[in-house]
């Protein structure tokens, strides 16, 4: 399997177009090693960056999985990876459950420039550069509304949900209680919710 | 000061060294607990209030966004296993207790055991009905009808039920005995 960044080689898409041609004929086991491969990119990159919820993110990519398992007879092979088709079902899942559960499509909108780039039937990247491609896309609107907050809430984002580092240490950093931290990250969400997504008249 | 009535999602942000009041210490130190949760891996409570949620969801698309958030391993396999045996035709199960697809796949073997007791029972049903019906087994020549043998049953009489039986009983051994020859 590629790593990301690095296109599929040929013989990789040859792999996946014989696992399609199987499943197509019958043999939906050959559908396995298709999603394995691609749940994760799915998921982070596709999914969950439009749910922003790990539960919901996780059930709508089985229903993805399964729906790509259940109408694999009418996916036509193009010379190029499964993947923008899957791509394409998880998206269509994502709003599906923004529908039903009636919740505002702000997460889902923010990300949704990104769709027409992969739809387009001329682009032949594959699927680790869609994904990288998208995940890229993802990170420069969160810079974007990331560059509209104040630089102390922009600390306190970039420290504790993108560093990952303890509130402990976060507040060490910045010379704070944890309380007082606690009091910046809570508002820093909420000032980069307001401007995340704005551009797209949400 | 920011106020208890301030509106979390869609009311204005104090700055940064605005002076937080104790409701908003409060709602801030919930936050971030959940935040703790969620970073730990763990779901959060399903009873969250709205607002909660929503900066819950804003804070996951950064993590998501900035590549932090991986589905482990087992938990992709147990997805692709469910997302397999849901399409193959059975319900959405839970995701943990996953059954290889393989085996999932075996599921023809009570259809098949449950088909063929099926046709069992409709051959028996339909042999029972194109049977010619065998006419009622008639009475030994001999025996009388109970209407000869104890007529009406009197109200009065109503108890002696021992001693009609008991007549029957004496009539058809007599039957029974004639047919064979014997003398009663």
């Amino acid at each position: 399997m590629s790593v990301a960044s690095e296109p599929a080689t040929a013989v990789e898409l040859e792999e996946e177009q014989r696992q399609v041609a199987e499943a197509q004929a019958g043999n939906l086991d050959a559908m396995r090693p298709i999603l394995e491969r691609y749940a994760q990119p799915l998921y982070g990159t596709v999914i969950l960056p439009r749910l922003g919820d790990a539960a919901s993110a996780e059930e709508v990519l089985r229903d993805t999985l399964a729906t790509a398992v259940e109408k694999i007879r009418r996916f036509t092979w193009q010379g190029k990876s499964i993947y923008p088709w899957l791509r394409q079902i998880a998206i269509n899942k994502v709003y599906d459950v923004h529908r039903q559960a009636k919740r505002s499509r702000r997460l889902a909108d923010a990300m949704v420039h990104e769709i027409a780039v992969e739809s387009d039937p001329d682009t032949h990247a594959d699927a680790q550069l869609i994904a990288d491609q998208e995940r890229a896309a993802h990170r420069e609107r969160i810079d974007e509304a990331m560059g509209l907050i104040a630089d102390r809430y922009r600390t306190a984002i970039e420290l504790r949900l993108i560093q990952e580092l303890p509130r402990e240490e976060c507040a060490n950093r910045l010379g704070i209680t944890i309380g007082t931290f606690d009091v910046l990250l809570f508002r820093a969400v909420r000032a980069f919710r307001k401007h995340f997504g704005e551009h797209d008249g949400d | 000061m920011a106020t208890d009535d301030d509106d979390i999602l869609t009311g204005p942000v104090p700055a940064p060294e605005a002076e937080a009041s104790p409701s908003e210490r409060m709602r801030a130190k919930a936050f971030a607990e959940l935040v703790d949760k969620t970073l730990a891996g763990r779901t959060p409570p399903p009873a969250l209030s709205a607002d909660d949620r929503a900066l819950l969801e804003v804070a996951t698309v950064i993590r998501a966004a900035s590549g932090n958030v991986e589905l482990p391993a087992a938990k992709r396999s147990a997805l692709v296993e469910d997302a397999l045996r849901q399409a193959i035709g059975g319900t959405a199960p839970a995701t943990s207790g996953v059954v290889p697809i393989s085996r999932a796949r075996r599921r023809w073997v009570p259809w098949a055991i449950s088909g063929a007791s099926t046709a069992v029972a409709v051959a028996a049903v339909l042999v029972l009905w194109l049977r010619t019906p065998s006419s009622p087994t008639p009475l030994p020549p001999q025996a009388r009808s109970l209407d000869a043998l104890i007529g009406p049953i009197d109200r009065e009489h109503a108890a002696d039920a021992a001693s009609r039986i008991d007549t029957i009983f004496a009539d058809r051994l007599d039957s029974y005995r004639e047919s064979l020859g014997r003398a009663p």
